[in-house]
């Protein structure tokens, strides 16, 4: 509907004229209009036929008064403040603002925004400024509500083009923000809902995996949380139902003791969808240059890393001139170790320096490298070879899979990244992942993908990530606190930009010189819940209100679901069996593992929950090395004793 | 073609030489934009004192306004005149003038503009000094042309009388639109109008009792003597004793002198102003000082805030420079 009072109307002076891509207009002081205001411009003549229409965007306001001097001010009022408010008449003052042109029509030709009535857009208006009618179009839907503008009376939900978002025209979304507002990721919560919502069916399946790489924001993904009445409008404005995500799936490694998951979504009333992660030799071998450095791994070390990944593991290996009469097949961490360590006796043994070309200082420290990657990547990296991983190839639409990296270290979680978005593209090439399309959510993207430091595998995959994975439905949705201090390839690459409060020395630097002052002064300041969105579609920012997620916050769930203390042997073992088999008690399993070492049970406890079985008990002691039952050793047959002296017979006679 | 077309809608001096130049290409028409004549043209008035019947206590003396100043003006009236010369014509300046008045009424402490607010402009010129063709050429640009010979006794064609003639006629024609506001206001109004100027020249709004005129400028003051050096001597919330101002021409006002702000350091006449209210009756004359004392606190209310940064904000009060400004943007 066209307001039909005008709120403001278009001047222009010789000194400070109009262009094609700007304007100025002023107000009432009392009028509804700030910086991030869409306005309309009608013209008065037409062009080509047609009324001239012109929307913009209020980048910058100014106000002044008919004074030419504070001081005039101050000696009006005899340098008392107090005295100018019983002053009869208030002094003129003009709003003037500063728009930039969103949009004109006709679109041709472009020509200087006319002398006109400002009016304040509304609805309609919003989606044809920011050229929203051309993806709202019934049948060929597109849009995915990313918030709702407001100015004035009008609330205009604000929507992005799912072609543009998720591919195939432009792809990735980039926020960033200041910490401390929970802003970051309540929004990528709130907009992954919406593309739930609105994804359109005939752009097929899509999931997301979200990358937790600190503290619990996003453990409780799958439990509802409170809102407010002003969040729930926000959400049936933009379609979309207020509620946790529906199907989540969590992956998180073990601590270091191999018996206690490593994450802050360990209570065990939450663990019915937590899934361990562990990997073995072969998943991490193939991405060890994640986890050795360039120092480490020179021409000659990666020669032999890569004889031991196509020779040595998972094949059977014998060498009869260097390991006579010995085979191998190495599938863990402690198979290789076994190997590595025959190997150097024999050739210490034998006096020689090389093994089939490689030196023994090199063997030595590949050896010395990949046995070190057990160590600092334990819980995640296991050294029986027991796998625990992501459902490459049975992914399902609508589905959220969190990998709780948050306590791992940095190598383990540059190792954990590494694998599973290179699994992620693996599988959308073969087009056999289960769904057409991934989100991936990483957070902290200034330390993955840093501007400057050394390039680093996680960096060289995000580029790759941002440049060529919307053509597979790879979709890099990224965070970070500082937008200057990620490689700007990353971060050019994503299609749209959110921004929240932002620091003003963040402001300060180059990247954000496009924006106005009064622009940047409004992000420096903006509240918690406002964004401010760049989008292919929209030539200029637009400031948007988003609801807050109806999902759990990470505080309110880790009081709630606290954290399970490290736990006996037995109770870990009866708290992940039990799940598969509620009949198993704690007694039982003290039985069958009493005799056993702690590593032994572990694998067994390992290799069930790989297999899940239908018979849970009989699996499980069936992976428990079988004890030989302890025999009693017979007393021998005594030998005649010798006769004894008589004390009093010191000869023996 | 569109160049006529679009001077007969737009009077403005420049559409008006455009046309011309298209008319009669022989008139020298004036484009080295020259300032306003009106500061060119020595005021009509000579300096002069005049003696005035004290209506108020016998004697002239100062007296001070006793009480906190009071916000009653509900508008405020002034009036505008700009003129240049647009072309010599057989060596006779043909002037154009513009003359504005409007009513700026204050709502919420906010000034905006009372109906609507009186434009006019027009040419001025002798049109016995124009021949037959150039007058018809004139008469047919769509504007006024005002005889200003028909009004002047004066038969000089020296081109600086006849131009000094044609301001005077504009300023009469000022004096006119502000005139008309002023009548109408009291017509259709009764709270408190400031008007800027005397308001004398009409009968309706010289007895009305809803109309303050103020007069800032002093070529004639009514003084003499002793009386002359206690007006002088005003200090600030001062007002001299009242005076019933009388002029052949003119409609009888009681006025008096106001000192709105502290002359010291300044000439005598700085921070001064002269009120013009209604001649009392003769039987209400013992009321004239309360109704003074009244009207003074309501001027002196309007010292704040200052009328800067124009030159005259010593005397001038916000609203006046209000009005001023709105009829510089519509004219």
């Amino acid at each position: 509907m066209t307001t039909i009072t005008p709120l403001g109307r278009v001047v222009a002076t010789e000194r400070r004229p109009n262009t094609p891509h700007e304007f100025h207009f002023w107000t009432g002081l009392d009028s509804p209009v700030g910086v991030g205001t869409i306005v309309r411009v009608e013209g008065k003549y037409t062009i080509n036929g047609q009324i001239t229409r012109v929307y913009g965007v209020v980048v910058e306001g100014f106000s002044y008064s008919d004074l030419q001097s504070p001081l005039h001010d101050v000696l009006g009022h005899d340098g008392s403040p107090a005295s100018a408010s019983l002053a009869s008449t208030e002094r003129a003052e003009i709003r003037l603002y500063t728009a930039a042109v969103l949009r004109q029509l006709p679109d041709e030709p472009l020509q200087p925004v006319p002398l006109g009535d400002v009016y304040l857009a509304d609805d309609s208006d919003v989606a044809v400024a920011l050229r929203m009618d051309g993806y709202l179009a019934e049948g060929s839907r597109t849009g995915i509500p990313i918030g709702v503008y407001h100015a004035g009376g009008t609330d205009a939900p604000i929507y992005l083009d799912a072609d543009f978002l998720i591919g195939p025209e432009a792809a990735h979304l980039n926020i960033t923000g200041v910490s401390g507002l929970a802003t970051k990721t309540s929004a990528i919560e709130w907009i992954l809902s919406s593309i739930f919502t609105h994804f359109p069916e005939q752009k097929g399946s899509i999931a997301a995996v979200c990358f937790n790489v600190k503290g619990p924001d996003l453990c409780f993904l799958d439990k509802e949380g409170e809102i407010d009445e002003r969040d729930r409008l926000l959400y049936e404005k933009c379609g979309v139902p207020p509620g946790p995500f529906e199907n989540v799936q969590y992956f998180a490694p073990y601590k270091s003791d191999g018996i206690s998951l490593n994450t802050l979504r360990s209570n065990e009333a939450l663990l019915d969808n937590v899934t361990p992660l562990t990997w073995g030799l072969r998943e991490v071998l193939q991405y060890a240059e994640v986890l050795l450095n360039k120092d480490d791994v020179d021409a000659k070390a990666d020669a032999l890393i890569d004889f031991i990944r196509e020779r040595i593991v998972d094949r059977d290996f014998a060498d009869e001139h260097l390991l006579p009469g010995k085979r191998y097949r190495v599938r863990s961490f402690a198979d290789l170790e076994q190997w590595f360590k025959d190997l150097l006796v024999n050739m210490e043994q034998r006096g020689s320096e090389s093994w089939r070309t490689h030196h023994i200082a090199t063997i030595r420290k590949v050896r010395n490298r990949l046995s070190n990657i057990s160590t600092r990547c334990a819980g995640l990296v296991t050294d029986d070879g027991n796998v625990g991983d992501l459902p490459f190839g049975s992914f399902q639409d609508r589905t959220v899979y969190v990998i709780d990296v948050a306590s791992l270290e940095e190598d383990a979680q540059d190792l954990v990244f590494a694998r599973v978005v290179t699994k992620l593209r693996e599988h959308l090439e073969k087009r056999d992942l289960g769904v057409k399309h991934v989100i991936v959510f990483v957070d902290e993207l200034n330390k993955y993908a840093p501007s400057d430091g050394q390039d680093t595998y996680v960096r060289k995959m995000l580029l790759d990530l941002a440049e060529r994975g919307r053509y597979l439905g790879l979709v890099l949705f990224s965070a970070q606190q500082f937008r200057s201090q990620v490689h700007r390839r990353v971060v050019g690459n994503s299609g749209t930009a959110l921004y929240g409060r932002m620091d003003a020395d963040e402001l300060a630097t180059p990247g954000y010189s496009v924006l106005s002052p009064a622009v940047k002064t409004k992000l420096a300041t903006l509240e918690k819940g406002q964004l401010m969105v760049r989008h292919p579609h929209f030539t200029q920012p637009i400031f948007v209100r988003f609801p807050r997620p109806a999902i759990m916050r990470g505080r309110d769930g880790a009081e709630r679901y606290p954290q399970t203390q490290d736990a006996s042997l037995e109770s870990a073992i009866l708290r992940v069996l039990r799940p598969l088999d509620p009949t198993i008690t704690l007694n039982w399993v003290k039985d069958i593992t009493d005799v056993y070492e702690q590593e032994d049970v572990i694998r067994a406890k390992n290799a069930t929950l790989l297999e899940r079985p239908a018979d849970v008990k009989r699996f499980f002691k069936s992976q428990l090395a079988r004890i030989v039952p302890p025999t009693t050793v017979g007393r021998p047959a005594l030998v005649t004793p010798m006769r004894t002296a008589p004390p009093d017979d010191p000869y023996g006679l | 073609m569109t160049v006529v077309l679009r001077a007969t809608m737009d009077q403005s001096l420049v559409a008006l030489q455009r046309q011309l130049r298209a008319l009669a290409p022989d008139i020298a028409l004036l484009t080295d934009g020259e300032p306003p004549l009106e500061r060119m043209t020595a005021d009509a008035k000579p300096p002069r004192l005049v003696g005035a019947e004290v209506i108020e206590g016998g004697a002239m003396r100062a007296r001070r306004v006793f009480g906190d100043p009071v916000v009653a003006f509900a508008a405020f009236l002034d009036g505008t005149q700009t003129s240049h010369v647009v072309a010599y014509v057989d060596g006779v300046p043909i002037v154009h003038g513009t003359v504005a008045a409007a009513v700026r009424i204050r709502r919420n402490r906010r000034l905006t503009t009372w109906h609507r607010p009186v434009v006019r402009r027009r040419l001025y010129g002798p049109r016995r000094a124009l021949s037959a063709e150039h007058e018809r050429i004139l008469s047919g640009l769509g504007i006024d042309l005002v005889d200003t010979a028909a009004a002047s006794g004066d038969a000089s064609s020296h081109p600086f009388i006849l131009r000094d003639q044609a301001v005077h006629r504009i300023q009469e024609d000022r004096e006119e639109a502000e005139r008309e506001l002023a009548e109408r206001w009291c017509h259709l109004e009764h709270e408190p109008l400031f008007i800027d100027g005397g308001i004398s020249g009409s009968e309706k709004v010289a007895v009305a009792a809803c109309t303050v005129g103020v007069v800032k400028s002093h070529r004639t003051l009514y003084a003499e003597g002793d009386a002359l050096q206690t007006i002088f001597g005003l200090r600030r919330a001062e007002r001299s004793s009242v005076l019933r101002v009388t002029s052949p021409k003119r409609i009888p006002v009681a006025s008096w002198y106001l000192r709105l702000r502290d002359a010291v350091g300044h000439d005598p006449m700085w921070g001064l102003v002269r009120v013009e209210i209604a001649n009392p009756a003769r039987i209400d004359e013992h009321d004239i000082g309360a109704r003074a004392d009244l009207v003074s606190r309501w001027i002196l209310a309007e010292a704040a805030p200052l009328a800067m940064p124009d030159a005259r904000w010593d005397k001038m009060v916000y609203g006046i420079r209000d009005c001023e400004e709105f009829l510089r943007a519509v004219t």
